[in-house]
């Protein structure tokens, strides 16, 4: 079982330890498929009114108001989609992973809403190859559910038609923007589409496509089943709402999802997990933290001093940074912030498409400065060029593939800059002290 | 339509007119690399990202509609500034900058770019540069070589083979900063218009096995001109150095073959330099071939024409021949009373160029059989015709003229000569010293088509003009000023001796080339008049 916490009542993850709830009658034992039955009885138009009256914002990353991308399928087509994005790829993220391995029934009970919502005939559930698990209990699910007439032709005995299929990703982290998500479900090369159109217009296989993450379609699950007033009722305002799960990660006592109302402050958050790590023997003293990252990779970083920030979508982005995938990477005062940077950068040059010019030369170009500073390489300026560098591709690139990398990997050297230029020089010094003498100690120190 | 706003001026476009064409429009170029008209629209290079009033970001210019009225757009902003001199150091971070031994250097959008919008030092060191070891000239198919680390990722030619071609041999491979274009394994790129990703790479990665390192580009004359391959009519920019041709490259032409042009057409110009050239007229004398001056041989001419003593006068053209020369050759025959002429063709593969209305297919292996019958050397009833004169031989005729000395394998094969020698007197016009010319009594010097100004009709009826690129060598002429020369022999008051003059002439004269002017079919050519169509 994975690792959980909660604050107040758990919802979402209320079935998590309870194999029971992977079949169809155990899951109905817990009050399941009553809100897809609620919504059956209810005009579409009606369920997307509730949808928007709860306030819910996408679980994904960019936080758009998830009754309103509904609304804007028209009406009139002939077929339409709803895609399920599984392809839970943000680095530190994996509360989509236990939700499906958990609860497969309520992500199958939450899309079977959305569809019958936006008038979608068939749902495909597009999961990260590397979720094998995940997609196995999924396919089972769905299997029984197809036996127990919740899927198929006539879902629940009300007529409404409606197929699920898991399609399996080869792994690939551009494959969770949505438009690259749809090239591959359409078994082209994974690469973002030029936007507008966008997919609520033309999607897969040039229809009409809701995409929705893992979680937002959970909570809808529970909004038909408790209405949303009280959806409403948990978060910190009305555009802040509903039960939220935080991955988190790095330097704590017990890292895992916890479910707790969106906009509680990191240190709180920081509390539930037992306050930052003690060391391996486990009764050390507490560590400083130096650093936190809220809400995945992409997420500019936060520094100790904000300790007390709201987790939620508008207090962090007035912060400068983002709620994003709610992944908390936390960061003790052994971090080295260089290599904080390098890794991210490394990362967003290894997953870039290649199609755009700034996302595919920049973020190379990060990872290769960083590459020299973290071998004491740099001089002063190419530190200083890593957040500029990073600033030509944010905002310039084709997808939001570039914009994370701007914003996972500039604000790191920003903030942390005397730290890591001292690292920089510590790294030279050390290569040449043990005289294996690569070119660079000295322009570091001439730089400095 | 939709009225539209860039830098201060305004222009009314069609619906969905994207910002790079409305801003041509206007006299605004927007840069962009991956962005074709012919291609689909995918936003990468990033180049054309403009200022759009009410839009938070820039936008690319290339995949930006204008859907209504009241657009504004500005190109010059600082913000725009910024992210095109961006693009240009991303673009160059990675690229090796070995211009001095690029074969695009000279006509290299990123050389255009970086002089325009770019940096003049770079922030990047040399030795990271990212290369492709191994992928620095590999032949991908059998006209175009690549060099994957001057590559810039546009995709352009991935696209053209898709979209284009249809033949879809090349494709994106790998990702992010080590992503290549390259072919499937042990399939090549060789369709018919495989050269044409040379013409749309905007850099030096694609380059054309033909030209590559046969001249830098700057020491190039260019005369806009047509391909001689078929009858399609593929109009060309004709580059040359000292009357050395070069390179053939398509020119635009919407009703024809748009941007593009095949692989065989591009060759073309080989033969010029593949055949022995006839440099000075040459007449048999007491049983020799001996070189004598235009005036000797004009002479000649004119004399064997008016003195035979039995057989018929045939008139054996090519379709090779320009509208004006057929015209001349025709009006010969007239003064002559011949009824013999007619225009031998060999018949072409089916070249298909793609343009927006379908496109054009070819028939003929010669660009003008249409113009040449048209402009009279169509045999009528029981005359002496090519098919008869290549199958039969020519002991029919008194006089045979064939011109030109080259128009096809025939003219090459040596029971053919055989068989046209039979004639009691052969004249060859031609530029090339073929058996057939060395076989004639009388054989005259003329220019090829780089060396003078003609027409031709295509597959699809359209008179398209091609202007001369360099002076013919030698003692060769244009055919047009020898025909008129010898006209002038049998009719003193005949003047037209130009190409543009015959063609005023053929025009007031002919109902099918009816109110066509030499200006007016300056640019693009137009199609014959269509009420006085004359199945050809």
């Amino acid at each position: 079982m994975p690792n959980i916490g909660f604050l107040g009542e758990p919802v979402l993850l209320k079935n998590v330890g309870k194999p029971a709830a992977l079949t169809v009658d155990g899951y109905r034992q817990g009050g399941g498929y009553q809100a897809l039955a609620k919504a059956l009885a209810m005009q579409p138009a009606a369920v997307i009114d509730m949808v928007k009256a709860s306030g819910l914002r996408g679980r994904g990353g960019a936080g758009f108001p998830t009754g309103n991308k509904w609304s804007f399928v028209p009406k009139e087509a002939k077929q339409k989609y709803l895609t399920v994005n599984a392809d839970e790829s943000e680095p530190g993220t994996f509360k989509d992973r236990v939700l499906m391995e958990e609860d497969p029934h309520q992500l199958i009970e939450g899309s079977a809403i959305c569809c019958w919502a936006v008038g979608a005939t068939v749902c495909y559930i597009y999961i990260r190859g590397e979720y094998v698990e995940a997609g196995d209990i999924l396919e089972r699910a769905i299997e029984e559910a197809y036996a127990k007439g919740i899927l198929g032709k006539d879902v629940l005995g009300s007529g409404f038609e409606l197929d699920m299929v898991v399609h399996r990703g080869a792994g690939a982290y551009i494959c969770g923007e949505e438009t690259g998500l749809l090239e591959s479900l359409e078994g082209k090369r994974g690469q973002p589409r030029v936007k507008p159109p966008f997919p609520a217009v033309v999607g897969a296989f040039g229809m009409p496509t809701v995409i929705n993450n893992v979680e937002t379609l959970c909570c809808v699950t529970h909004i038909l089943d408790r209405g949303p007033e009280w959806f409403k009722a948990i978060g910190t305002d009305e555009r802040n709402t509903g039960p939220k799960l935080y991955a988190v990660s790095g330097h704590v006592e017990k890292p895992g999802t916890y479910e707790v109302p969106i906009g509680i402050t990191f240190q709180e958050l920081l509390d539930l997990c037992g306050g930052m790590w003690r060391g391996p023997s486990g009764d050390g003293p507490a560590r400083q933290l130096k650093a936190f990252i809220p809400g995945g990779a992409s997420a500019p970083v936060l520094t100790a001093a904000d300790r007390h920030i709201k987790l939620d979508f508008d207090t962090l982005a007035k912060a400068g940074t983002m709620l994003g995938s709610a992944a908390v990477m936390v960061m003790d005062e052994t971090a080295s912030m260089l290599q904080v940077a390098k890794r991210s950068a490394k990362f967003f040059n290894h997953e870039s498409c290649g199609q755009c010019t700034p996302c595919r030369e920049g973020t190379n170009w990060l990872e290769v400065l960083l590459t020299h500073a973290a071998h004491g390489e740099a001089t002063t300026q190419e530190v200083d060029l890593v957040p500029q560098v990073a600033k030509q591709i944010g905002g310039n690139s084709l997808c939001a593939l570039g914009d994370a990398a701007m914003m996972g990997v500039g604000p790191i050297v920003e903030k942390f800059r005397d730290e890591i230029l001292a690292e920089v020089r510590a790294a030279a010094t050390h290569a040449h002290g043990n005289g294996n003498g690569r070119r660079a100690a000295l322009p570091v120190l001439q730089g400095a | 339509m939709p009225l539209v706003t860039i830098d201060d001026r305004q222009v009314e476009v069609d619906q969905g007119t994207n910002l790079i064409e409305a801003g041509l429009k206007v006299g605004v170029q927007i840069p962009h690399y991956c962005y074709h008209p012919r291609l689909s629209v995918v936003g990468q290079c990033r180049m054309c990202l403009v200022k759009v009033e009410g839009m938070p970001k820039l936008q690319a210019g290339c995949s930006t509609q204008v859907m209504k009225d009241g657009m504004v757009v500005r190109t010059d902003t600082p913000d725009v500034k910024e992210a095109q001199r961006a693009m240009m150091e991303f673009l160059l971070v990675n690229h090796p900058l070995d211009c001095p031994i690029c074969d695009q250097a000279g006509e290299c959008a990123l050389q255009d770019y970086s002089f325009k919008h770019g940096m003049a030092t770079s922030r990047a060191r040399f030795e990271d540069k990212r290369v492709y070891p191994g992928r620095e000239r590999i032949p991908l198919g059998p006209t175009v070589v690549l060099n994957m680390n001057r590559c810039i990722q546009c995709t352009r030619c991935v696209r053209f083979t898709a979209e284009v071609a249809k033949t879809g041999e090349l494709g994106f491979l790998q990702r992010g900063a080590r992503a290549e274009i390259g072919t499937f394994p042990g399939r090549e790129l060789d369709n018919d218009l495989a050269t044409c990703v040379v013409d749309i790479c905007p850099v030096g990665a694609l380059t054309s096995e033909r030209f590559r390192f046969a001249e830098r580009v700057w020491y190039l004359d260019k005369k806009p001109s047509l391909c001689t391959g078929c009858d399609v009519g593929c109009n060309i920019t004709l580059e040359h150095r000292r009357g050395q041709i070069k390179r053939y490259k398509p020119r635009f032409n919407p009703e024809v073959n748009d941007y593009w042009m095949c692989d065989y057409g591009r060759a073309t110009f080989e033969r010029y330099g593949e055949l022995p050239r006839l440099l000075a007229p040459r007449q048999v004398k007491e049983g020799r071939a001996t070189v004598v001056s235009w005036e000797e041989a004009l002479d000649t001419f004119h004399h064997r024409l008016r003195s035979r003593v039995e057989g018929a006068i045939a008139f054996l053209g090519s379709g090779f021949l320009t509208t004006e020369e057929a015209y001349l050759l025709a009006r010969v025959a007239e003064q002559l009373g011949s009824p013999h002429r007619s225009v031998w063709t060999a018949p072409s593969r089916p070249y298909h160029i793609p343009n927006p209305q379908g496109g054009v297919t070819a028939e003929d292996a010669a660009p003008n059989r249409r113009g040449a019958e048209l402009a009279g050397l169509l045999a009528g009833e029981g005359a002496l015709d090519a098919v008869r004169l290549l199958a039969e031989g020519a002991s029919e005729a008194g006089v045979l003229v064939v011109a030109d000395s080259d128009f096809g394998p025939a003219a090459h094969d040596p029971e053919t000569v055989a068989r046209l020698r039979r004639a009691r007197t052969l004249i060859v016009l031609g530029w090339a010293d073929t058996p057939l010319a060395r076989a004639a009594d009388l054989a005259l010097p003329v220019a090829t088509h780089a060396e003078k100004d003609g027409t031709f009709v295509n597959v699809q009826r359209r008179v398209q003009r091609f202007r001369q690129a360099f002076p013919p060598p030698g003692e060769a002429l244009p055919a047009v000023e020898v025909l008129a020369a010898l006209l002038r022999r049998l009719d003193p008051t005949w003047t037209a001796a130009t190409a543009s003059a015959v063609f005023a002439r053929l025009a007031a004269e002919l109902p099918a080339f009816a109110g066509l002017t030499w200006q007016g079919l300056a640019a693009t050519g137009a199609p014959l008049p269509e009420a006085e169509a004359v199945s050809a």
